[in-house]
């Protein structure tokens, strides 16, 4: 047996679009938990990213310069959004409608959004000091551009969704210059060999899930007032995650079946015409902790979204105990619920409707069906394990920068 | 000391923008302070739109800011959203005047020659600003000497620059990994032209040549790699015959695709010769990336190409000379043309059967949905003076009424187009379903 200890100079570069304790989106928990399991394994971690919080605005909210999140120094650039967003709007709509966009639209939309120029720059003078710049995800300005610099030291983690931006050409590249790519779940590496020429070098790495030791359900029904079965949803509140399709689900049913509605994240909740406003409880943004509770006291935890590359938030319901309703739309989701027997998923507005009425007519039968959840969160996303494999995927697939950085 | 760059820019994709950020990159880590101005946003920490005179005079306000400006300059970005002879002229007396204000480099990518020598006063002025900058720079002799003559300009005026001091190798694969993953045959000799697909390349050209080599073995390939960057009808067009070009030349292999930086690289180590038969074209960036990697390269005599074309290269004059470089880099005979053996029938019918039989290569034309254009839009350019405004505002009467039918009609087009693509799919399924059968 070997006894040398393994290489871990050089700094990785994680790179999300955002990034800090109030952002709300899977990719940037994702890189959140993977800088901080790395650095406690010993590598330097840097975090390059922007100074937003909001993706619809992304106003400069975050003081710009480096400052150090525990283990990790992290430095952040002032992002530019001077242009109108015509172009980005009318061809947006227009890949929603299914047409091609030629590479020169898809040139325009991509830079009609945010532009962050000093990270692009501190990549481009700095690039070849880092031995990994990890990229996430696939579709915003920062992965596109950033990841054109050094694409030979660029680990993609996609966070990939079957989605018309998937299909435009400007990514093809992005994908298949890469050094590697880092797929969170077997349906996106699926997806992703259906749509891009890879490199040689890919992997399933998933992503960790840190379950609580224990969990508060009583004290969370208790600081919100909340009494009787309710269903739970987490994360943004608009359109292209699902969120109208399960408020108009649940303003149809939520009166037969006796259920309340409660929602964390950000986005606006916006009530259908008459429903009762305390039908909907919106505890607005909350603390893990806080998450983690009203998993656990909710009757069953509901994923309407589609376009998932992964789902944390499914995983941590069943952590907490709690069955899940998923949109199987969704490939992951339904694969994870398929492999984990701990939940079910809807292919139509009128199952989701059933779904809910089921779980208002015996939470605790319904409930019971989570039973398997938390052992498939724990044997396949336990921190220890995935940190162990990001930590051989980067020792393999990378090599320490040269001196100087050439 | 601060310093400006006009240019496209990251991450546009295209050989001046690429060009840029390689000098960009190479200026930062000499520990000089350069900023960028793109005409598009993009990763420059500037953009404003040019090609006009209001674009121009803003950009001489910009510049008062840094003590030296370097334009990447090519006709576009002075002129292309200009309306005529006037304000062209304006442009050239803006130029002048940036070339006041703060220490400006032009470095010339391209430029049209017809108008300094049809238009005498386009000449004066572009006289006075390429004279007024402090440095205009081109990347080869021939630009520099037709430069100077269009312009009339001071002999030494027009200085050269090395094209590809600032390029780096994108990739480190060698040359049998290169060919593995990019499912090239390991023992082929491979000739390449890649970029983006656009008829003044000439990319025909060479797939024409390697038609005519003597190749009883068939080991010589060669691969047109690239894209189109808009999907304009000319473009399209001739897309869609090189494609059918290729599918009827053993050995051609169209690859389309938007290829990053480092698989451009790889495809140049992977080739034995790269084959440049651009009709016209002022400098290459793909002739310097293939020196980096030591690819021998076959060019036509345009432009600058002779200038750049590295040692031990062919630079021909024509197709005829173009398959014979071929054939002797690639250690073949030009193939014998002559029709002596074949017997042609006397009748029609006799003729016809032959001749189809002759072109019958057992493939199956594909269905010509990129045959398919979208509705054009009329242009409002024009260069009589007057002109462009009142075709502006007859676009504008109309367009309430016209617009959404073209845009219907557009639907209707791209929907036809998916179709033909999916039909064209099912047949090819179809068929290789029927040739996999046992008999």
């Amino acid at each position: 047996m070997s006894d040398q200890t393994p290489d871990r100079s050089g700094t990785i570069a994680l790179v999300p679009p955002r990034y800090g304790p109030e952002v709300v989106g899977g990719a940037e928990a994702v890189i959140t938990e993977t800088a901080h399991m790395l650095a406690a394994r010993g590598w330097d971690v840097e975090v390059l990213t922007t100074c937003a919080r909001d993706h619809f605005t992304w106003a400069n909210e975050y003081p710009a310069g480096t400052s150090r999140d525990g283990d990790v120094t992290v430095r952040r650039f002032e992002t530019q959004t001077d242009t109108p967003g015509v172009h980005r709007k009318a061809l947006g709509d227009q890949l929603l409608s299914g047409r091609r966009l030629s590479i020169a639209e898809q040139q325009l939309w991509i830079n009609d959004s945010l532009r962050v120029s000093g990270l692009w720059h501190h990549v481009l003078d700095h690039g070849a000091s880092y031995r990994a710049i990890v990229l996430a995800p696939y579709m915003f300005w920062t992965t596109y551009a950033v990841g054109q610099i050094r694409p030979e030291r660029t680990i993609l983690m996609p966070c990939l969704h079957d989605e018309p931006a998937a299909y435009l050409d400007i990514y093809q590249p992005l994908f298949s210059g890469a050094r590697g790519v880092w797929f969170l779940s077997d349906p996106e590496a699926e997806l992703a060999e259906r749509i891009f020429r890879l490199p040689a070098r890919t992997e399933v790495v998933g992503s960790a899930i840190t379950l609580p030791d224990r969990y508060d359900p009583e004290g969370f029904r208790a600081r919100h007032g909340i009494t009787g079965p309710f269903i739970y949803y987490a994360g943004r509140r608009e359109w292209a995650k699902g969120w109208t399709q399960l408020l108009d689900a649940f303003a149809r049913v939520h009166r037969a079946a006796g259920l309340r509605l409660v929602t964390s994240g950000v986005g606006e909740v916006e009530l259908p015409e008459g429903m009762a406003p305390d039908r909907v409880i919106d505890l607005g943004f909350v603390s893990d902790d806080e998450r983690n509770d009203a998993m656990a006291a909710a009757a069953a935890y509901v994923q309407p979204s589609a376009l998932e590359s992964f789902s944390r938030t499914v995983l941590e319901a069943w952590g907490a105990g709690t069955p899940v309703i998923a949109n199987d739309d969704s490939e992951v989701v339904r694969w994870h619920v398929e492999r984990s027997g701990a939940g079910v998923t809807y292919r139509s507005q009128r199952e989701l409707m059933e779904a809910l009425l089921l779980v208002g007519a015996d939470p605790d039968a319904f409930g019971a069906m989570a039973a398997p959840g938390r052992a498939y969160v724990t044997e396949h996303y336990d921190p220890t394990r995935i940190g162990d494999r990001v930590d051989q995927l980067l020792l393999d697939w990378t090599t320490p920068p040269a001196p100087g950085g050439s | 000391m601060t310093e400006l760059m006009v240019t496209p820019y990251a991450p546009y994709r295209d050989g001046i923008a690429n060009y840029a950020v390689q000098e960009v990159a190479a200026a930062r880590a000499a520990g000089r302070d350069m900023e960028v101005l793109s005409p598009l946003p993009s990763a420059a920490q500037h953009h404003l739109r040019l090609g006009s005179a209001p674009g121009m005079a803003r950009l001489v306000n910009v510049a008062r800011g840094y003590d030296r400006v370097t334009v990447q300059l090519y006709p576009e970005l002075l002129f292309g959203a200009c309306r005529g002879r006037r304000e062209r002229l304006a442009v050239w007396g803006l130029l002048r005047a940036l070339c006041s204000v703060t220490e400006v480099e032009l470095r010339i990518h391209e430029i049209e020659y017809d108008e300094p020598v049809n238009d005498p006063t386009a000449r004066k002025l572009g006289h006075a600003a390429l004279s007024a900058a402090a440095a205009v720079t081109v990347h080869t002799e021939p630009e520099q000497q037709r430069l100077t003559e269009a312009f009339g300009l001071a002999p030494g005026t027009v200085t050269l620059v090395d094209h590809g001091s600032n390029f780096a190798r994108r990739t480190e694969t060698t040359r049998d990994d290169a060919r593995a993953s990019l499912s090239v045959p390991a023992d082929a000799f491979v000739f390449l032209s890649i970029g983006f697909v656009q008829r003044h390349k000439g990319f025909d050209r060479g797939v024409e040549a390697l038609d005519r080599l003597d190749d009883p073995d068939g080991r010589a390939r060669i691969y047109v790699v690239g894209d189109i960057r808009i999907d304009h009808p000319d473009l399209l067009d001739y897309r869609h015959e090189l494609e059918a070009l290729c599918q009827r030349v053993p050995g051609a292999e169209f690859r389309p695709g938007y290829v990053s930086d480092e698989e451009f690289d790889r495809w140049l180590v992977a080739a034995d010769c790269l084959v440049l038969p651009y009709r016209e074209i002022w400098s290459s960036s793909v002739i310097e990336r293939a020196g980096i990697y030591g690819v021998p390269v076959i060019a036509t005599d345009v432009g600058g190409l002779a200038a750049q074309a590295p040692a031990g290269s062919r630079v021909v004059a024509d197709d005829d000379a173009l398959a014979a470089a071929m054939a002797e880099v690639a250690g073949l005979q030009l193939g014998d043309r002559s029709v002596a053996e074949t017997t042609v029938p006397r009748e029609q019918a006799a003729i016809q059967e032959l001749i189809r039989a002759r072109a019958d290569d057992g493939s199956r034309a594909p269905l010509e949905a990129d045959r398919l254009h979208q509705t054009p839009r009329a242009s409002t350019d024009s260069a009589r003076p007057g002109v462009p405004q009142v075709k502006r505002l007859i676009a504008r009467v109309t367009g309430w009424q016209l617009a959404p039918v073209a845009e219907h009609l557009d639907e209707v087009i791209d929907r036809l187009r998916a179709d033909l693509h999916r039909l064209d799919e099912r047949i090819d399924d179809v068929e290789q379903r029927d040739d996999d059968a046992p008999a």
